[in-house]
């Protein structure tokens, strides 16, 4: 920005119409500040995505017993996820609304994880679990990408709901598959589309 | 009949943090001192006069062994920006 708000301690002579713009000029500032942070989608994506298709190698080819062993990671990714938020919020210079929902809704994403998980552990709820993860990814992301006004966030929830329903009628293996394809249409395509677009914009 | 332009919010410097602050849930003296390109001792002052007519909350305190200084705008600071935006549309349907 070149031009400087001066104090105008005076104020009389500037005008409604200058004031009108100058609201304006502001308003609009505040709306680049929205930092929409690819990180967590590409992180989480590609993490969530390789532990399904390994699984599903390690269930299917190998007929290794312990292949749910994989979602080990998952808490590792937590402490990840973590760290790097807090490094971010550090940086942090403003807060908007939108970014304080963002927060707010995976943070019940992710304590809906934790219950999904714990249920999974001492019941046999897990030879649906996918057809909830998928519910809640696109759940995620399509409030998400409602939020940031981003479609390819919204497009990958939507269809989520449909891979959700659609993966009910399969086996626990093939729902690994089903949970990786979800993945890659909610979080990690849309995600590497955030990334271009915020690059582009920098430039 | 005009109503009065709020003289708090009428002034460049003022009206601009407000609008800033009316975007955002809070920000930093830092962040719209670069958004309003304005100096840090003149801002310090209107941020201070803003705070007095109960405007804006200030909060200070220590992050990374830094002073931050950080700005919210309070629902008294609402209403009247709302009031001084309604104040403005009567000039400006009479101007047009």
């Amino acid at each position: 920005m070149s031009e400087q708000v001066q104090d105008n301690e005076q104020g009389k002579d500037f005008s409604p119409e200058e004031s009108f713009q100058l609201i304006k000029s502001m308003i609009s500032k505040t709306k680049d500040a929205v930092a929409v942070d690819s990180f967590y989608l590409l992180f989480w994506g590609w993490l969530v995505f390789v532990c399904c298709v390994v699984e599903y190698v390690l269930m299917v080819c190998f007929k290794y017993p312990y292949h749910s062993f994989v979602w080990l990671t998952m808490p590792l990714g937590g402490i990840v996820s973590a760290v790097y938020s807090t490094r971010q919020a550090r940086k942090r210079k403003s807060t908007t609304y939108i970014e304080e929902a963002l927060g707010f809704l995976w943070i019940a994403i992710g304590m809906a994880f934790f219950v999904m998980v714990f249920i999974n552990v001492i019941s046999d709820a897990w030879k649906t679990a996918f057809t909830y993860y998928i519910l809640m990814y696109g759940i995620g992301t399509f409030v998400s990408g409602k939020l940031i006004r981003f479609r390819p966030l919204v497009i990958g929830g939507i269809l989520n709901f449909i891979l959700a329903a659609v993966s009910i009628k399969f086996n626990f293996a093939n729902q690994l598959l089903i949970g990786a394809l979800a993945i890659l249409i909610s979080y990690i395509i849309p995600g590497h589309l955030l990334r271009i677009r915020h690059n582009t914009k920098k430039q | 009949m005009f109503k009065e332009l709020d003289p708090i919010l009428h002034s460049q410097l003022r009206l601009a943090v407000v609008s800033l602050l009316i975007g955002v849930k809070e920000a930093e003296f830092t962040f719209i001192r670069e958004k309003t390109n304005a100096t840090a001792g003149n801002l310090s002052v209107q941020v201070q006069k803003l705070k007095d007519a109960g405007y804006i909350e200030v909060t200070k305190q220590f992050k990374d062994n830094y002073p931050q200084t950080t700005c919210k705008i309070t629902p008294k600071g609402i209403e009247a920006f709302e009031a001084y935006v309604q104040a403005l549309q009567q000039y400006l349907k009479v101007g047009g």
